[in-house]
């Protein structure tokens, strides 16, 4: 599904060169749920920016559902990211000038549905995460957990085959961030992809697979 | 899109009311100067109805002398008339073409009451000034016989009294005492200048033992020049002697009084540019401050899907949509000008002034906004996401 060879990400700056990730390879299978592990600074978000598309590696090659990424135009790549992928932030990311449904169709917004389409696969979504009583709100109106069940809702209501989740449950208590992580996991039961970037090793524990990074280079 | 950035807008309406009453603001005063612009204009494009170039405006004034005034007049003018070098002359009212001076007075026809400028001439003023006729005839001194005093009116005059109807050969009353017949019409006479509006107006014969009326047109064959000006000068001063003897080339007094008209508009153009300027910085300061804020945005844009000309069209559509907010509430105050007749300018004049300011406006917002647009797309999404 996910594929990285030897793939390198380099940031230069005016002073100063970062080597973020050396030589990663990853197979990531369809319906697996991986998550990726490491000290802080040592490239899990890079990583998983690159999986995303949401930067270019400064060498290697990425291959999703077996086809490499070649051409990084910017049109290409966004319609690829609305189409195959699903992000999750640390910080949500909610924009809190928009009610909970209004940030929940972002996605469709980038693609050609109409609004009665939008309205119904973004309340089918929140349905999913258990927030369909709280469709009016705005982000400032819920808690932490809450916040993060409109972003996964945000994340699904493409119906995306992957989802990308940076270090979601890290600002959340630990009862939140497991019921964050039962949503996750009964997504992956229902045939997605997911990748998630966690500090916590229970956590890790409870996925298909690890992948350890160390100062940009895979340990495990 | 647009009802997203609609909600988006209205949802923020309490920190953008400040940039609302700004562009509103700057629409209110665009509209008053353009309306300003737009009157000036459409005057200025209309003919004047007349030639000056070579005419000459001889004025005298009798002072302390209170004798004979009438034959005086009449025989200055028939010595201005003897010169080789002067093609027509025409005695006239003080109101002449360019002056300060004017004179109203209205008449009155099946109750409809027409007030325009009176013009007191000769029959002679036709030719100095060469004023073309659509219908009829300038008056002579043959028509003085009748018991209606002969006038020729303008077009607009015609129009507003007889809508439909000719006016030619009708009898219209000024009071109790005089009436008038109609015996000739003539286009447009914008006596103060381009920029005039054409008004009703209308030349009343001079009476023949007039005293008052002691200004003379005089056409000049081309490259007639100032030597002539001085012995023009000196000889009415013999003949008038005690009275005071000046002439105007009406090229000049026309500059003068056009600038009196383009002066005001001028300076309520640098100020409302100043204006706009403040305006535009303002909000080009505001757009790149919310841009610098709204970075998290811009990145969960971009990876929910968004292009680069996606992020700039939004951000340009929302300055257009907050544009649209001010607007209407800008139109609803402008078009109480056109419904109510506010001082009595053609509609149009304040329709064209609306689309154009609406015109500029959007030109300013959007101009003001490319820059910052511009910008946000520019923003990597994996920098915008960047987590502390
Ligand atoms: N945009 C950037 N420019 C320069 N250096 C960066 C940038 N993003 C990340 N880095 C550097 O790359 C390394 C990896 O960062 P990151 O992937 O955010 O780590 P993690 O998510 O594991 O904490 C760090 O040393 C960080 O300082
Ligand atoms: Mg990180």
């Amino acid at each position: 599904m996910i594929k990285l060879q030897n793939v390198e990400k380099v940031y230069r700056t005016s002073s100063i060169e970062t080597l973020a990730l050396n030589n990663i390879n990853i197979d990531v299978k369809k319906g697996e749920f991986v998550s990726i592990m490491g000290p802080s600074g040592c490239g899990k978000s890079t990583l998983l920016n690159i999986i995303g598309l949401l930067d270019a590696p400064s060498k290697g090659q990425i291959e999703i559902d077996g086809s490499p990424v070649k051409r990084y135009t910017d049109k290409h790549l966004a319609e690829l990211r609305n189409r195959k992928l699903g992000f999750i932030f640390q910080s949500f990311h909610l924009i809190n000038d928009l009610s909970v449904i209004d940030n929940v169709e972002i996605p469709l917004l980038y693609r050609n549905s109409s609004a009665k389409e939008r309205r119904e696969l973004a309340q089918e979504a929140l349905e999913k995460v258990g927030l369909s009583n709280r469709m009016k709100h705005f982000p400032k109106q819920l808690s932490g957990g809450q916040k993060q069940r409109v972003a996964i809702a945000r994340a699904i209501v493409g119906k995306p085959e992957i989802i990308l989740a940076d270090e979601p449950t890290g600002n959340l208590d630990s009862a939140m961030g497991n019921e964050i992580l039962g949503i996750l996991q009964k997504l992956n039961t229902d045939g997605a992809t997911i990748v998630m970037v966690t500090h916590d090793e229970a956590m890790a524990k409870k996925t298909d697979r690890l992948i350890r990074l160390f100062d940009g280079t895979q340990v495990s | 899109m647009l009802r997203h950035l609609f909600k988006l807008i209205w949802n923020k309406k309490g920190t953008h009311s400040l940039l609302i009453i700004e562009v509103w603001a700057a629409f209110m005063v665009l509209f008053g100067v353009l309306t300003l612009i737009v009157f000036n204009l459409r005057n200025y494009l209309q003919p004047i109805g007349f030639q000056y170039e070579q005419v000459w405006n001889l004025e005298l004034s009798s002072n302390q002398d209170t004798t004979e005034l009438a034959p005086k007049l009449q025989r200055a003018i028939q010595r201005v008339r003897s010169y080789p070098q002067v093609t027509a002359a025409s005695r006239m009212s003080s109101n002449t073409p360019f002056s300060a001076n004017q004179i109203g007075n209205s008449i009155t026809y099946n109750k409809v009451d027409v007030g325009g400028d009176f013009y007191y001439t000769d029959g002679e003023l036709a030719k100095v000034l060469d004023i073309p006729l659509k219908k009829g005839r300038w008056y002579a001194e043959s028509d003085r016989v009748g018991k209606y005093v002969p006038i020729v009116i303008n077009q607009v005059m015609e129009s507003k009294l007889f809508q439909n109807e000719s006016g030619l050969n009708k009898v219209v009353k000024r009071d109790e005492k005089t009436s008038y017949k109609i015996v000739g019409i003539v286009d447009k006479f914008k006596a103060k200048g381009l920029f005039m509006s054409d008004t009703p107006g209308l030349f009343q014969i001079l009476d023949k033992d007039d005293r008052w009326n002691s200004n003379i047109l005089i056409k000049t064959k081309p490259g007639t020049d100032a030597n002539f000006e001085a012995k023009l000068v000196k000889d009415m001063a013999m003949m008038l002697p005690g009275w005071g003897v000046e002439v105007g080339y009406l090229k000049d007094s026309r500059k003068n009084r056009e600038n009196l008209t383009l002066v005001p508009v001028l300076i309520f153009l640098i100020v409302s540019g100043f204006l706009l300027t403040n305006v535009a910085l303002g909000l080009f300061g505001v757009l790149n401050l919310n841009i610098a804020k709204r970075k998290g945005e811009i990145g969960l844009r971009r990876a929910m899907g968004a292009t680069e000309s996606g992020v700039t069209s939004q951000f340009l559509g929302e300055i257009w949509v907050l544009a649209t907010f001010s607007l209407v509430i800008g139109l609803i105050f402008a078009v109480q000008f056109p419904l109510m007749n506010v001082f009595d300018l053609d509609r149009e004049i304040y329709i064209i002034a609306i689309l154009a300011a609406v015109a500029v406006i959007y030109i300013i917002v959007t101009l003001c906004a490319w820059f910052p647009s511009k910008q946000a797309a520019a923003i990597h999404p994996a920098v915008a996401l960047h987590e502390e």
